[in-house]
Protein backbone atom coordinates (compact mmCIF):
# COMPACT_ATOMS: atom_id res chain seq x y z
CA UNK A 1 0.00 0.00 0.00
CA UNK A 2 1.15 3.39 -0.97
CA UNK A 3 1.95 5.67 1.87
CA UNK A 4 0.63 9.06 0.20
CA UNK A 5 -3.01 6.74 -0.22
CA UNK A 6 -5.23 8.45 1.86
CA UNK A 7 -6.57 6.84 4.95
CA UNK A 8 -10.34 7.95 3.81
CA UNK A 9 -11.75 10.08 0.79
CA UNK A 10 -15.15 10.58 0.46
CA UNK A 11 -15.76 12.52 -2.61
CA UNK A 12 -19.21 14.51 -3.39
CA UNK A 13 -20.82 12.16 -1.21
CA UNK A 14 -24.80 11.79 -0.98
CA UNK A 15 -27.23 9.43 0.76
CA UNK A 16 -30.86 10.45 1.36
CA UNK A 17 -33.38 8.15 3.70
CA UNK A 18 -36.29 8.87 1.11
CA UNK A 19 -36.86 12.22 0.80
CA UNK A 20 -34.86 13.06 3.51
CA UNK A 21 -31.55 13.82 2.92
CA UNK A 22 -28.90 12.96 5.22
CA UNK A 23 -25.19 13.86 3.39
CA UNK A 24 -25.47 16.57 0.72
CA UNK A 25 -22.43 16.55 -1.63
CA UNK A 26 -19.46 16.02 1.10
CA UNK A 27 -16.31 16.21 0.81
CA UNK A 28 -13.10 14.97 2.95
CA UNK A 29 -9.76 13.29 3.19
CA UNK A 30 -7.96 11.70 5.79
CA UNK A 31 -4.24 11.44 5.77
CA UNK A 32 -2.96 8.17 7.11
CA UNK A 33 -1.89 8.91 10.90
CA UNK A 34 -3.96 11.77 11.76
CA UNK A 35 -6.81 12.36 14.06
CA UNK A 36 -9.63 13.81 12.36
CA UNK A 37 -12.78 15.12 13.72
CA UNK A 38 -16.25 15.05 12.01
CA UNK A 39 -18.07 17.34 14.26
CA UNK A 40 -21.82 18.03 13.97
CA UNK A 41 -25.05 18.24 15.95
CA UNK A 42 -27.37 15.72 16.59
CA UNK A 43 -28.48 14.50 12.92
CA UNK A 44 -26.20 16.04 10.91
CA UNK A 45 -25.00 13.45 8.68
CA UNK A 46 -21.80 12.73 10.83
CA UNK A 47 -23.44 8.24 11.58
CA UNK A 48 -24.20 8.37 7.64
CA UNK A 49 -21.60 8.93 6.54
CA UNK A 50 -19.54 6.55 8.86
CA UNK A 51 -22.00 3.77 7.63
CA UNK A 52 -21.15 4.47 3.54
CA UNK A 53 -17.30 4.16 4.90
CA UNK A 54 -18.65 1.22 6.57
CA UNK A 55 -20.30 -0.70 4.10
CA UNK A 56 -23.08 -0.55 6.05
CA UNK A 57 -25.02 1.91 3.43
CA UNK A 58 -23.95 2.02 -0.32
CA UNK A 59 -23.60 6.37 -1.38
CA UNK A 60 -26.08 7.47 -4.11
CA UNK A 61 -24.04 9.41 -5.33
CA UNK A 62 -20.19 10.27 -5.15
CA UNK A 63 -17.74 7.68 -3.70
CA UNK A 64 -15.71 6.99 -0.56
CA UNK A 65 -12.31 5.40 -0.82
CA UNK A 66 -10.50 3.65 2.72
CA UNK A 67 -6.59 3.21 2.09
CA UNK A 68 -7.77 3.70 -2.01
CA UNK A 69 -10.19 0.53 -1.56
CA UNK A 70 -14.06 0.69 -2.36
CA UNK A 71 -16.01 -0.30 0.53
CA UNK A 72 -18.98 -1.68 -1.41
CA UNK A 73 -15.99 -3.96 -4.00
CA UNK A 74 -13.45 -4.79 -1.14
CA UNK A 75 -15.83 -5.22 1.93
CA UNK A 76 -13.68 -7.73 3.56
CA UNK A 77 -10.08 -6.12 2.61
CA UNK A 78 -11.28 -3.01 4.24
CA UNK A 79 -12.97 -4.57 7.47
CA UNK A 80 -9.46 -6.00 8.13
CA UNK A 81 -8.02 -2.72 7.70
CA UNK A 82 -10.87 -0.27 10.30
CA UNK A 83 -12.05 -1.45 13.63
CA UNK A 84 -15.21 0.62 14.41
CA UNK A 85 -17.05 1.37 17.86
CA UNK A 86 -20.80 2.47 17.07
CA UNK A 87 -22.85 4.92 19.21
CA UNK A 88 -24.95 2.37 20.00
CA UNK A 89 -22.92 -0.93 21.57
CA UNK A 90 -24.63 -4.40 21.45
CA UNK A 91 -23.13 -7.85 22.52
CA UNK A 92 -25.05 -11.03 22.60
CA UNK A 93 -26.38 -11.01 25.97
CA UNK A 94 -25.70 -14.58 26.85
CA UNK A 95 -21.67 -14.26 26.70
CA UNK A 96 -19.48 -13.17 28.98
CA UNK A 97 -16.62 -10.53 28.88
CA UNK A 98 -14.09 -13.16 28.03
CA UNK A 99 -16.04 -15.17 25.23
CA UNK A 100 -17.37 -11.29 23.31
CA UNK A 101 -13.83 -11.00 23.16
CA UNK A 102 -12.65 -14.19 22.25
CA UNK A 103 -16.01 -13.97 19.53
CA UNK A 104 -14.75 -10.87 17.58
CA UNK A 105 -11.23 -12.26 18.36
CA UNK A 106 -11.96 -14.56 15.86
CA UNK A 107 -13.05 -13.14 12.71
CA UNK A 108 -9.02 -11.04 13.17
CA UNK A 109 -6.42 -11.90 11.75
CA UNK A 110 -4.16 -10.18 14.79
CA UNK A 111 -5.63 -9.82 18.30
CA UNK A 112 -2.84 -8.43 20.59
CA UNK A 113 -3.83 -10.56 24.47
CA UNK A 114 -1.38 -7.82 25.88
CA UNK A 115 -3.10 -5.14 25.04
CA UNK A 116 -6.19 -6.54 25.71
CA UNK A 117 -5.16 -7.67 29.28
CA UNK A 118 -3.76 -4.10 29.58
CA UNK A 119 -7.20 -2.35 29.26
CA UNK A 120 -9.38 -5.20 31.18
CA UNK A 121 -7.44 -4.51 33.88
CA UNK A 122 -7.39 0.20 33.13
CA UNK A 123 -11.17 -0.52 32.90
CA UNK A 124 -11.69 -2.52 35.51
CA UNK A 125 -13.75 -5.21 33.85
CA UNK A 126 -14.29 -8.66 35.25
CA UNK A 127 -14.12 -11.04 32.38
CA UNK A 128 -16.58 -13.24 33.35
CA UNK A 129 -19.32 -11.02 34.22
CA UNK A 130 -22.04 -11.46 31.56
CA UNK A 131 -22.97 -8.31 28.57
CA UNK A 132 -26.23 -8.23 29.86
CA UNK A 133 -25.67 -7.07 33.06
CA UNK A 134 -22.54 -4.06 31.54
CA UNK A 135 -23.51 -0.67 32.26
CA UNK A 136 -23.69 1.61 28.77
CA UNK A 137 -20.14 3.04 30.03
CA UNK A 138 -18.56 -0.60 30.48
CA UNK A 139 -20.72 -1.78 27.51
CA UNK A 140 -18.37 1.12 25.30
CA UNK A 141 -15.36 0.05 27.36
CA UNK A 142 -15.53 -3.59 25.76
CA UNK A 143 -16.14 -2.60 22.39
CA UNK A 144 -12.54 -0.21 22.62
CA UNK A 145 -11.31 -2.94 23.47
CA UNK A 146 -12.53 -4.99 20.25
CA UNK A 147 -11.56 -2.51 18.22
CA UNK A 148 -7.80 -1.76 19.65
CA UNK A 149 -6.67 -5.47 20.13
CA UNK A 150 -6.61 -5.78 16.09
CA UNK A 151 -4.50 -3.26 16.10
CA UNK A 152 -5.77 -2.19 12.72
CA UNK A 153 -4.04 0.91 10.63
CA UNK A 154 -7.97 2.99 10.85
CA UNK A 155 -10.13 3.45 14.28
CA UNK A 156 -13.94 5.10 13.51
CA UNK A 157 -15.59 6.31 16.32
CA UNK A 158 -18.83 7.22 16.21
CA UNK A 159 -20.30 9.10 19.20
CA UNK A 160 -18.17 7.22 21.07
CA UNK A 161 -18.51 9.02 24.39
CA UNK A 162 -21.87 10.36 24.29
CA UNK A 163 -23.96 9.53 27.41
CA UNK A 164 -21.00 8.06 29.25
CA UNK A 165 -20.23 9.94 32.82
CA UNK A 166 -16.45 11.77 32.72
CA UNK A 167 -14.47 9.68 34.72
CA UNK A 168 -15.24 6.83 32.19
CA UNK A 169 -14.99 9.69 29.38
CA UNK A 170 -11.86 10.52 30.27
CA UNK A 171 -10.90 6.87 30.68
CA UNK A 172 -12.07 5.76 26.96
CA UNK A 173 -9.81 8.86 25.29
CA UNK A 174 -6.64 8.47 27.25
CA UNK A 175 -7.02 4.62 26.32
CA UNK A 176 -7.54 5.96 22.49
CA UNK A 177 -4.21 8.12 23.24
CA UNK A 178 -2.60 5.56 24.83
CA UNK A 179 -3.55 1.92 23.73
CA UNK A 180 -4.64 2.49 20.05
CA UNK A 181 -1.68 5.55 19.22
CA UNK A 182 1.27 3.54 20.64
CA UNK A 183 1.35 1.47 17.32
CA UNK A 184 3.77 2.49 14.63
CA UNK A 185 3.74 6.54 13.71
CA UNK A 186 2.01 7.69 11.22
CA UNK A 187 -0.11 4.32 10.76
CA UNK A 188 -2.66 4.50 12.86
CA UNK A 189 -5.04 7.03 11.75
CA UNK A 190 -8.54 8.16 13.69
CA UNK A 191 -12.22 9.15 12.16
CA UNK A 192 -14.20 10.16 15.18
CA UNK A 193 -17.63 11.56 14.90
CA UNK A 194 -18.96 13.54 18.29
CA UNK A 195 -20.46 16.56 19.21
CA UNK A 196 -18.76 16.42 22.31
CA UNK A 197 -15.84 18.35 21.40
CA UNK A 198 -14.15 19.95 24.33
CA UNK A 199 -12.93 16.29 25.47
CA UNK A 200 -11.03 15.12 21.89
CA UNK A 201 -9.64 18.53 21.45
CA UNK A 202 -6.38 17.24 21.94
CA UNK A 203 -6.27 14.83 19.78
CA UNK A 204 -7.79 16.15 16.62
CA UNK A 205 -5.11 17.09 13.98
CA UNK A 206 -7.90 18.19 11.55
CA UNK A 207 -11.93 18.56 11.40
CA UNK A 208 -15.18 19.00 9.49
CA UNK A 209 -17.81 20.58 10.78
CA UNK A 210 -20.95 19.04 9.31
CA UNK A 211 -24.72 20.46 9.26
CA UNK A 212 -27.76 19.13 7.59
CA UNK A 213 -25.40 17.39 6.06
CA UNK A 214 -23.27 19.82 4.05
CA UNK A 215 -19.64 20.63 5.20
CA UNK A 216 -19.27 23.88 6.33
CA UNK A 217 -15.63 24.22 7.62
CA UNK A 218 -12.55 22.04 7.43
CA UNK A 219 -9.46 23.91 9.10
CA UNK A 220 -5.84 22.35 10.33
CA UNK A 221 -6.91 22.29 14.49
CA UNK A 222 -3.66 24.47 15.12
CA UNK A 223 -4.47 26.86 12.24
CA UNK A 224 -8.61 27.22 13.24
CA UNK A 225 -7.17 28.22 17.30
CA UNK A 226 -4.98 30.99 15.37
CA UNK A 227 -7.26 32.01 13.46
CA UNK A 228 -10.33 32.27 15.76
CA UNK A 229 -10.11 34.91 18.27
CA UNK A 230 -11.94 36.32 20.57
CA UNK A 231 -11.20 40.16 21.70
CA UNK A 232 -12.01 41.87 24.47
CA UNK A 233 -11.91 45.42 25.15
CA UNK A 234 -13.21 48.43 27.39
CA UNK A 235 -13.19 52.14 26.70
CA UNK A 236 -13.57 54.77 28.69
CA UNK A 237 -15.97 55.59 26.91
CA UNK A 238 -18.41 54.32 24.16
CA UNK A 239 -16.49 54.73 21.17
CA UNK A 240 -18.58 56.08 18.34
CA UNK A 241 -16.81 55.38 15.29
CA UNK A 242 -15.65 51.59 15.00
CA UNK A 243 -15.76 49.84 11.64
CA UNK A 244 -15.63 46.33 12.64
CA UNK A 245 -17.33 45.00 9.91
CA UNK A 246 -14.08 42.64 9.20
CA UNK A 247 -15.17 40.86 12.47
CA UNK A 248 -17.68 37.27 12.58
CA UNK A 249 -19.68 38.99 15.41
CA UNK A 250 -19.76 42.05 17.71
CA UNK A 251 -20.96 42.28 21.20
CA UNK A 252 -21.40 45.75 22.79
CA UNK A 253 -22.09 46.84 26.23
CA UNK A 254 -22.29 50.31 26.50
CA UNK A 255 -18.11 51.03 26.90
CA UNK A 256 -17.33 47.36 26.79
CA UNK A 257 -16.86 44.97 23.15
CA UNK A 258 -16.45 41.50 22.11
CA UNK A 259 -15.63 40.29 19.03
CA UNK A 260 -15.16 37.21 17.27
CA UNK A 261 -12.63 37.13 14.64
CA UNK A 262 -12.02 34.54 11.94
CA UNK A 263 -8.70 36.03 10.75
CA UNK A 264 -7.71 39.58 10.71
CA UNK A 265 -7.24 39.49 14.62
CA UNK A 266 -4.24 41.76 14.69
CA UNK A 267 -5.98 44.04 12.53
CA UNK A 268 -9.25 44.57 14.61
CA UNK A 269 -6.46 44.71 17.56
CA UNK A 270 -4.56 46.98 16.00
CA UNK A 271 -8.13 49.35 15.37
CA UNK A 272 -9.02 49.21 18.87
CA UNK A 273 -5.81 49.98 20.30
CA UNK A 274 -6.18 53.43 18.58
CA UNK A 275 -9.37 54.40 20.55
CA UNK A 276 -7.26 53.95 23.65
CA UNK A 277 -8.50 51.01 25.46
CA UNK A 278 -8.30 51.24 29.49
CA UNK A 279 -8.27 47.44 28.67
CA UNK A 280 -7.35 45.12 25.81
CA UNK A 281 -7.52 40.99 25.19
CA UNK A 282 -7.41 38.52 22.99
CA UNK A 283 -7.77 34.52 23.16
CA UNK A 284 -7.89 31.83 20.70
CA UNK A 285 -11.61 30.11 20.23
CA UNK A 286 -11.55 26.40 21.28
CA UNK A 287 -12.69 23.96 18.53
CA UNK A 288 -15.87 24.08 20.36
CA UNK A 289 -16.53 27.64 20.58
CA UNK A 290 -15.34 27.37 16.85
CA UNK A 291 -18.07 25.10 16.08
CA UNK A 292 -20.76 27.12 18.27
CA UNK A 293 -19.46 30.04 15.96
CA UNK A 294 -19.53 28.81 12.40
CA UNK A 295 -23.32 27.47 13.29
CA UNK A 296 -24.58 30.16 14.87
CA UNK A 297 -23.62 32.78 12.31
CA UNK B 1 8.34 18.25 35.11
CA UNK B 2 4.74 19.25 34.91
CA UNK B 3 2.94 20.79 31.66
CA UNK B 4 0.13 22.97 31.59
CA UNK B 5 -1.44 23.36 27.93
CA UNK B 6 -4.10 25.55 26.61
CA UNK B 7 -6.19 25.62 23.93
CA UNK B 8 -6.78 29.04 24.22
CA UNK B 9 -3.42 30.71 23.88
CA UNK B 10 -3.00 30.54 20.03
CA UNK B 11 0.54 28.86 20.25
CA UNK B 12 0.14 25.17 19.08
CA UNK B 13 0.17 22.47 21.30
CA UNK B 14 3.69 21.25 20.40
CA UNK B 15 5.52 24.49 20.52
CA UNK B 16 3.81 25.02 24.21
CA UNK B 17 5.50 21.94 25.13
CA UNK B 18 8.79 22.82 23.46
CA UNK B 19 8.40 26.58 25.11
CA UNK B 20 7.66 24.73 28.26
CA UNK B 21 10.57 22.47 28.07
CA UNK B 22 12.85 25.24 26.83
CA UNK B 23 11.65 27.82 30.36
CA UNK B 24 12.29 25.18 32.32
CA UNK B 25 15.40 24.17 31.21
CA UNK B 26 16.77 28.22 31.47
CA UNK B 27 15.36 28.52 34.81
CA UNK B 28 16.70 25.48 36.14
CA UNK B 29 13.58 23.66 37.17
CA UNK B 30 14.63 20.96 34.94
CA UNK B 31 18.42 20.19 35.82
CA UNK B 32 20.97 18.52 32.64
CA UNK B 33 20.65 15.08 32.82
CA UNK B 34 17.34 14.82 34.59
CA UNK B 35 14.43 12.72 32.75
CA UNK B 36 11.55 14.48 30.89
CA UNK B 37 8.30 12.24 31.18
CA UNK B 38 7.98 9.80 28.81
CA UNK B 39 6.06 10.24 25.53
CA UNK B 40 2.98 8.05 26.21
CA UNK B 41 2.14 8.97 29.94
CA UNK B 42 2.73 12.70 28.91
CA UNK B 43 0.55 12.63 26.02
CA UNK B 44 -2.08 10.39 28.21
CA UNK B 45 -1.82 13.26 31.34
CA UNK B 46 -2.12 15.46 29.03
CA UNK B 47 -5.28 14.27 26.99
CA UNK B 48 -3.45 15.00 23.48
CA UNK B 49 -2.16 13.83 20.43
CA UNK B 50 0.83 11.01 20.81
CA UNK B 51 1.95 12.44 17.54
CA UNK B 52 1.44 16.00 19.22
CA UNK B 53 4.22 14.75 22.19
CA UNK B 54 6.48 13.24 19.57
CA UNK B 55 6.70 16.16 17.80
CA UNK B 56 7.53 18.83 20.65
CA UNK B 57 10.62 16.01 21.57
CA UNK B 58 11.90 15.70 17.78
CA UNK B 59 12.00 19.38 17.83
CA UNK B 60 13.68 19.38 21.30
CA UNK B 61 16.54 16.90 20.44
CA UNK B 62 16.76 18.89 16.86
CA UNK B 63 17.44 22.05 18.89
CA UNK B 64 19.80 20.61 21.06
CA UNK B 65 18.02 20.65 24.37
CA UNK B 66 16.80 17.30 25.30
CA UNK B 67 18.64 13.83 23.92
CA UNK B 68 17.14 10.62 23.50
CA UNK B 69 18.87 7.92 24.99
CA UNK B 70 17.69 4.62 23.20
CA UNK B 71 14.96 2.53 25.67
CA UNK B 72 15.74 4.92 28.59
CA UNK B 73 14.10 8.09 27.70
CA UNK B 74 15.06 11.48 27.35
CA UNK B 75 17.10 13.65 29.01
CA UNK B 76 17.83 17.27 29.28
CA UNK B 77 20.88 18.00 27.98
CA UNK B 78 24.18 20.02 29.44
CA UNK B 79 25.33 23.14 27.53
CA UNK B 80 21.99 22.41 24.97
CA UNK B 81 22.83 24.57 22.32
CA UNK B 82 23.63 23.17 18.74
CA UNK B 83 23.38 26.19 16.56
CA UNK B 84 26.59 28.43 15.79
CA UNK B 85 26.21 31.79 17.32
CA UNK B 86 25.00 33.94 15.07
CA UNK B 87 22.40 31.53 14.48
CA UNK B 88 21.48 31.60 17.88
CA UNK B 89 21.85 35.66 17.09
CA UNK B 90 19.62 35.66 14.63
CA UNK B 91 16.72 33.91 16.37
CA UNK B 92 16.90 36.08 19.26
CA UNK B 93 16.76 39.13 17.49
CA UNK B 94 13.42 38.14 15.77
CA UNK B 95 11.72 37.59 19.37
CA UNK B 96 13.18 41.32 20.97
CA UNK B 97 12.25 42.74 17.82
CA UNK B 98 8.34 41.52 18.28
CA UNK B 99 9.39 42.70 21.86
CA UNK B 100 9.89 46.07 21.04
CA UNK B 101 6.77 46.00 18.36
CA UNK B 102 4.20 44.91 21.37
CA UNK B 103 6.41 47.44 23.53
CA UNK B 104 5.84 50.70 20.95
CA UNK B 105 2.12 49.38 20.57
CA UNK B 106 1.45 49.56 24.82
CA UNK B 107 3.48 52.87 24.76
CA UNK B 108 6.39 52.17 26.88
CA UNK B 109 9.25 54.31 26.58
CA UNK B 110 12.82 53.10 25.48
CA UNK B 111 14.41 53.22 28.97
CA UNK B 112 11.31 51.88 30.42
CA UNK B 113 11.82 48.80 28.06
CA UNK B 114 15.51 48.11 28.53
CA UNK B 115 14.66 48.35 32.48
CA UNK B 116 11.74 45.82 32.26
CA UNK B 117 14.62 43.17 30.48
CA UNK B 118 17.21 43.78 33.17
CA UNK B 119 14.30 43.10 35.70
CA UNK B 120 13.13 39.81 33.86
CA UNK B 121 16.77 38.72 33.67
CA UNK B 122 17.02 39.12 37.03
CA UNK B 123 13.90 37.37 37.88
CA UNK B 124 15.53 34.35 36.00
CA UNK B 125 18.70 34.38 37.52
CA UNK B 126 16.36 34.49 41.24
CA UNK B 127 14.50 31.81 40.16
CA UNK B 128 17.77 29.69 38.94
CA UNK B 129 19.62 30.44 42.22
CA UNK B 130 16.65 29.03 43.97
CA UNK B 131 16.76 25.72 42.14
CA UNK B 132 20.58 25.80 42.76
CA UNK B 133 19.82 25.81 46.42
CA UNK B 134 16.89 22.87 46.27
CA UNK B 135 19.61 20.80 44.39
CA UNK B 136 22.20 21.23 47.52
CA UNK B 137 19.55 20.38 50.00
CA UNK B 138 18.88 17.34 48.42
Amino acid sequence: MNTSTPAIQIENLAYAYGRAEAVHDLSLTVQPGRCYGLFGRNGAGKTTTMKCLLNLLRPQRGQVRVFGLDPAKNEVAVKRLLSYVPDQVAFYPWMSVRETLDYLASFRANWNRKVEQDLLERFGLDPAQRTASLSKGQRTQVALIAAVCPETDLLVLDEPTSGLDPIVRREFIEAVIGAYQEGIAGRRTILVSTHLISEFEGLIDEFTIIDRGRAVLTLDADYARERYQKIRARFSQAPLELDLTAALRVRRDGRQLELIANGGGAELMARLRQHNPEELSTESLTLEEIFVATLKS
Amino acid sequence: MLFLISFKSGTPIYLQIVEQVKAAAASGALRAGEALPSIRPLAEELRVNRNTVAKAYSELEGLGVIETLPGRGCFLKENHSALRKGVRRELLTVEIDRAIVQAHHLQVPREEFLELIQERLDALDDKRRAHEGDEKED
